[in-house]
């Protein structure tokens, strides 16, 4: 259901001021949303400063800086700082994305940095997609095959190999789907562009024989057509891909099948 | 511990762009059209009890309010028809790409208003 506003417990409440103690000329004020399980008091967003002349390009970069110089409670995720494993993704200036590849450059002002939008926090700016996960899990993103035998490689034209391009890159970062605003309403009952991105790459594989199953099983006007093209989902992505065409791809499928 | 975890911020922090700002006006002028048509509507079948009814009306469209509730209708109208325009081209598969996306809204944003303003002056007996 839409409940724009945040409950009694989640409510931000101002947080601690962390002053330069560099003397730095060039600095930069950091919000960042903090809130301890261990503490059992409400969210808070904390200040720092950071001295910018001695910190690298990208907004994982200064977390970094913070953690390793300034407050060291502070907890995130992050592994592979490439763009590659998804780990980073976060909130940073009201736009979701990967922290290890969005410079702070982009963010005009202070920059603001909250967890992925509509998750459980489980600390600071590590949120919950326990269900994001089963989700993935629901849709069986694994190769489906009847035939009797699967020791051969199974060949592939490279035209049905290219259908696979823009969405077999997806790294589950979740950008996409904590971006919308129907996953936001509908998160437990809608799939959500990430999802759905890997349900269309299954679809499309031409080496799946599960295709009407798969197909059939999406189907749902909860599960698919929860989506009303916002496009948050793409303009969010950091891997540049397009979950709403997916999404319009399996709908149109859908339209023009007769199973 | 689970259900103490409070919910992360979304709507109250997340950046709006042009696709979404039309999404949302979509909604809400195609609720706006539903109650205005159906205002309207019932407004004018009145004439059938005769010419007073014919009069009130008359004075009620041309005060401002009157004038107001038509113009906003006229807006909503245009809107809601070019952001269909739009929705059926996507529901075709085309236009996701995020340059197009936002060249499509800005042209339901304002072609919107430019529809209105068509629509005033053809009631004006400008053309």
């Amino acid at each position: 259901m839409v409940q724009i506003n945040l409950p009694e417990n989640s409510q931000i409440k101002k947080g601690k001021y962390f002053k330069d103690k560099t003397g730095s000329k060039n600095l930069r004020k950091v919000n960042i949303y903090r809130w301890d399980p261990s503490s059992g008091e409400n969210p808070r967003i904390d200040t720092y400063e950071v001295d910018m002349d001695n910190c690298p390009t990208k907004v994982l970069d200064i977390l970094n800086k913070i953690k390793n110089e300034i407050d060291p409670t502070i907890a995130y995720r992050r592994s592979c700082a490439h763009g590659v494993c998804g780990s980073c993704a976060m909130n940073m200036g009201g736009k979701n994305g990967l922290a290890c590849t969005t410079p702070h450059s982009e963010i005009d002002g202070d920059i603001d940095i909250y967890p992925l939008p509509h998750l459980k926090v489980k600390k600071d700016l590590i949120g919950d997609l326990d269900g994001l996960y089963k989700q993935y899990q629901s849709i069986e993103p694994w190769l489906k095959s009847n035939s009797e035998s699967v020791t051969q490689e199974i060949i592939q034209s490279k035209e049905d190999r290219a259908k696979l391009d823009g969405a077999y890159e997806c790294i589950m970062c979740a950008c996409c789907s904590t971006s919308c605003p129907s996953y936001w309403w509908n998160g437990d009952k809608y799939l959500g562009p990430a999802v759905l991105l890997q349900a269309y790459r299954w679809i499309v594989d031409s080496r799946d024989e599960e295709r009407q199953a798969r197909l059939k099983k999406v189907a749902d006007e909860l599960k698919l057509y929860r989506c009303h093209t916002i496009l948050n989902c793409t303009s969010a992505c950091p891997k540049g891909l397009n979950p709403a065409k997916a999404i319009a791809e399996i709908k149109k499928m859908l339209a023009t099948a007769n199973f | 511990m689970e259900n103490k975890s409070p919910l992360s911020p979304h709507i109250q922090i997340y950046k709006w762009h042009i696709s979404s700002l039309v999404s949302i006006s979509h909604r809400i002028t195609g609720i706006i059209n539903i109650i205005g048509i159906t205002f309207i509507c019932s407004l004018v079948s009145f004439i059938v009890f005769g010419e007073n009814n014919y009069e009130m009306i008359n004075l009620f469209l041309i005060s401002s309010i009157g004038k107001f509730i038509i113009l906003g209708l006229t807006w909503s109208f245009s809107f809601q028809v070019l952001s269909e325009i739009r929705h059926l081209i996507m529901d075709l598969g085309y236009g996701f790409e995020l340059k197009t996306t936002k060249i499509t809204g800005l042209v339901v944003i304002f072609g919107s208003i430019f529809l209105t303003v068509i629509f005033y002056l053809i009631g004006k007996n400008f053309f």
